[in-house]
């Protein structure tokens, strides 16, 4: 018997040995990489490939500030922070509504809607490129002629240079950006709309019953029960919209023109020459721009368990 | 205190409804001032809102030239008082989806370049997306023409009968342009007692010994990367038996067992035998030989002209000269090379005319000499090369003599190529003879003419 019990227990550990030097093994691919990251930004140009050494023995700590300027990262930051705060929100808010009207209102076509919604997941970006960039293209033509319409009348109201300049802000501010938000927004509803509405089939009718009777309509039912009890899967949604509006690059070149308005990731192609390639200031700066999607996944992380095993939680 | 709270109320009711007076009068004002403005946004032109003075729109994705690009707009700006705006877009690929796009929409800006073949240029050109510049080049007794090397001019002409089927003349600016040389480290040569770079290919292999005693590593190269071998066999291969020959050798009418090609395999294994090729030279990617090279750890390297902006980087004390590899045949030597980035001038801009003389004034001589300082690139204008650095006028002057096979009249089966440089490799491991690899290649050549035939 006891035999038998310290064979059990010798097994046990052995499997657990295993894994743990499999998720050893899993990590350190994982962490690797940050590392090298690194401690590549705290050499030289000329040590970078030379030196093996993780962590350099006399670290380049200027890099940073020599990243920070060059790559002029504060606009980008900014620009970054902002986009990424809008888009989140606006995906959160659009999927959320828009998971909630699929699970709960029936009606003709939801079912083809829904799958049709799925499908866009399946469409590459590159794939959408020339239409979205024509179509961006277009909007700002009418716009161009609205404004030059009103701009007669406004400069009743206005002083003319007032007109001319708040015309040239929203044409060259205003509208790159929110045409690249509205993009940006639109290429993540697919998948957070699948999340929130595997979620939302999950979750109890009673409770929207029991709100209902305390005089919830349907807004307030999405507003008071269904997004409270989404939280896990909102926190997804905005760890991986973050993630993805974070170091989007592509789209941004193509819908923004103006240096002013363009992401973090901008300040990062300075570095990349057509032949020389300045790999200390580039990994600085890449360690720069990973710190903050860090602390949002670190924030969130906790969710992402229950996210994703939303289904058996919800209720 | 009675009286002041009912005059605060007072106050407060009067408060309210102005408020409320104001609100609806304004969405009904609002309401009415956007749709007369709706109604009159037809009659609006396509023009901007303010008209600005001259301004020229430049797309490029040359990152390390963005800066002194936007020095030399600064500087047009004095001279001209026309603003020309270079607008950055990088990398390369996503610098390609922007433009195809804006060519779709017909927003391209009046000047920008192509980073894709000849047959998507044409494409462009077409289209009527692109000027051609063949007027402006050929005034004056070709005055502008002459300013850039041929070869940098070739990659932007189409000829007459062209298969693209394009209005022969000249649809590009060349900036800049490249070629793939030897490189010598002066200070390893002085040590291992050699005076001067060899000349011919015994020289040279007569240093493997001197260089091996000392040891120091002999060449390196990416050969890794296999098109760096085809590049170095390929300028034995004219220097050996001609221009002539080896074009025939392509079309089938001379076989890769000849005693020529045979002698372009066996150089490679005299190299080995002299012991100047470095250790692991068949596996070496770029990035490693230039790592070695630039930390004096080889004599000699085998490199394109970015090199120098690379060396430049990892080692800004490096001694080091441009040498045409050593002569081993009668015929001229012919090295890799072409125009390196070229920019187009929007044949539907407003603008054209300024674009054309712009980018005239950015080709001239003064101005390619302070972007070839700046950036380390060769000049595409040949008439600045006293102005530029030693190293770099070294592999200026090598541009007449540059080929490449995208402009060669025939080309080479993919699989022969292939086989080709890979033979190379086994050669330099010892696996094979020249005698055989040649038998080797000629083996797939000879299959792949039959498939062709069929």
């Amino acid at each position: 018997m006891k035999d038998g019990a310290s064979k059990y227990i010798l097994k046990k550990r052995l499997e657990l040995v295993v894994i743990y030097i499999f998720l050893g093994i899993v990590a350190l691919t994982c962490i690797l990489p940050l590392l090298w990251m690194f401690g590549s930004s705290l050499k030289t140009q000329g040590t970078v490939f030379s030196d093996p050494s993780l962590i350099p023995a006399h670290p380049e700590w200027r890099n940073y500030y020599l990243a920070w300027t060059k790559g002029e990262f504060g606009i980008y930051f900014l620009n970054s922070i902002f986009y990424t705060a809008v888009v989140v929100f606006g995906i959160i808010i659009v999927s959320s509504l828009a998971a909630y009207g699929f699970s709960r209102l029936k009606f003709p076509g939801s079912n083809f809607l829904f799958h049709m919604f799925l499908a866009a997941m399946m469409v590459p970006l590159p794939g959408s490129f020339v239409p979205l960039y024509v179509l961006v293209n277009n909007i700002r033509k009418v716009l161009l002629n609205f404004l030059t319409a009103i701009s007669p009348q406004l400069a009743h109201i206005f002083p003319q240079g007032f007109v001319q300049q708040s015309n040239t802000f929203i044409l060259n501010q205003v509208f790159p950006r929110g045409a690249y938000v509205f993009c940006m927004i639109n290429v993540g509803l697919s998948l957070s709309i699948y999340i929130l509405k595997t979620f939302f089939d999950k979750m109890p009718k009673e409770l929207e019953d029991a709100a209902r009777i305390d005089g919830c309509n349907k807004l307030g039912i999405w507003r008071h029960v269904a997004i409270p009890l989404a939280k896990p899967a909102i926190a997804v949604i905005t760890i991986f919209n973050s993630l993805n509006v974070w170091n989007e690059y592509i789209l941004a070149q193509l819908i923004l023109s103006s240096k002013e308005t363009m992401p973090l990731q901008r300040g990062l192609i300075v570095f990349q020459g057509m032949h020389v390639t300045d790999y200390p200031l580039l990994m600085a700066g890449m360690t720069m721009t990973a710190i903050p999607i860090i602390i949002i996944y670190l924030i969130f992380q906790k969710y992402i368990i229950k996210g994703i095993t939303a289904g058996a939680l919800v209720g | 205190m009675r009286g002041k709270n009912e005059r605060m109320q007072a106050g407060m009711n009067m408060k309210k409804s102005f408020l409320k007076c104001f609100k609806s009068n304004f969405y009904f004002l609002f309401s009415i001032f956007v749709i007369s403005t709706f109604l009159t946004a037809g009659c609006g032109g396509n023009s901007e809102i303010s008209k600005p003075a001259v301004t020229i729109s430049v797309w490029h994705w040359m990152t390390d030239r963005d800066n002194a690009f936007n020095e030399l707009a600064k500087r047009y700006e004095e001279k001209t008082g026309i603003k020309v705006k270079f607008e950055l877009y990088a990398p390369s690929d996503s610098y390609t989806q922007k433009v195809r796009a804006a060519a779709q929409a017909g927003t391209l800006p009046d000047i920008f370049g192509i980073l894709a073949e000849k047959r998507d240029f044409a494409s462009f050109v077409i289209a009527g997306h692109v000027a051609n510049l063949s007027p402006d080049m050929e005034k004056d007794a070709g005055l502008w023409k002459n300013d850039f090397f041929s070869r940098a001019i070739a990659v932007n002409e189409f000829l007459p009968d062209n298969e693209f089927r394009v209005t022969p003349g000249i649809y590009g600016v060349p900036l800049d342009v490249m070629n793939i040389q030897m490189l010598y480290n002066k200070d390893l040569l002085k040590q291992a007692g050699i005076k001067k770079p060899p000349k011919t290919l015994e020289e040279f292999l007569a240093m493997g010994e001197k260089l091996k005693a000392l040891g120091i590593q002999g060449l390196v190269s990416g050969w890794g990367e296999v098109w760096m071998i085809d590049c170095f066999a390929s300028n034995y291969a004219f220097n050996i038996m001609g221009e002539e020959k080896v074009m025939r050798t392509i079309k089938g009418e001379v076989p890769y067992t000849d005693a020529d090609w045979i002698k372009v395999f066996g150089l490679f294994k005299e190299l080995n035998d002299s012991g100047l090729l470095a250790n692991g030279i068949v596996t070496m990617v770029n990035k490693t030989a230039e790592q070695l090279f630039a930390n004096s750890k080889a004599a000699f390297a085998f490199n394109g002209s970015w090199c120098v902006n690379v060396y430049a980087g990892m080692n800004p004390n490096l001694s080091y000269g441009a040498m045409f590899p050593p002569n081993y045949g009668e015929f001229p030597m012919k090295i890799w090379g072409g125009a390196g980035s070229s920019l187009l001038v929007n044949d539907r801009s407003l603008v054209k005319k300024e674009a054309i003389d712009f980018l005239r004034w950015l080709s001239s001589a003064e101005q390619q000499a302070y972007l070839s300082e700046v950036t380390k690139n060769l000049p595409a204008n040949k008439n600045c090369l006293t102005k530029i650095s030693p190293i770099l006028s070294d592999f200026s002057q090598a541009m007449e003599a540059t080929t490449h096979p995208n402009i060669w009249p025939v080309h080479e089966f993919p699989q022969v190529i292939e086989a080709f440089d890979k033979s190379i490799q086994s050669i330099i491991i010892g696996e094979k003879t020249p005698q055989r690899v040649a038998e080797e290649v000629q083996k797939i050549k000879e299959r792949e003419l039959q498939k062709r035939a069929r």
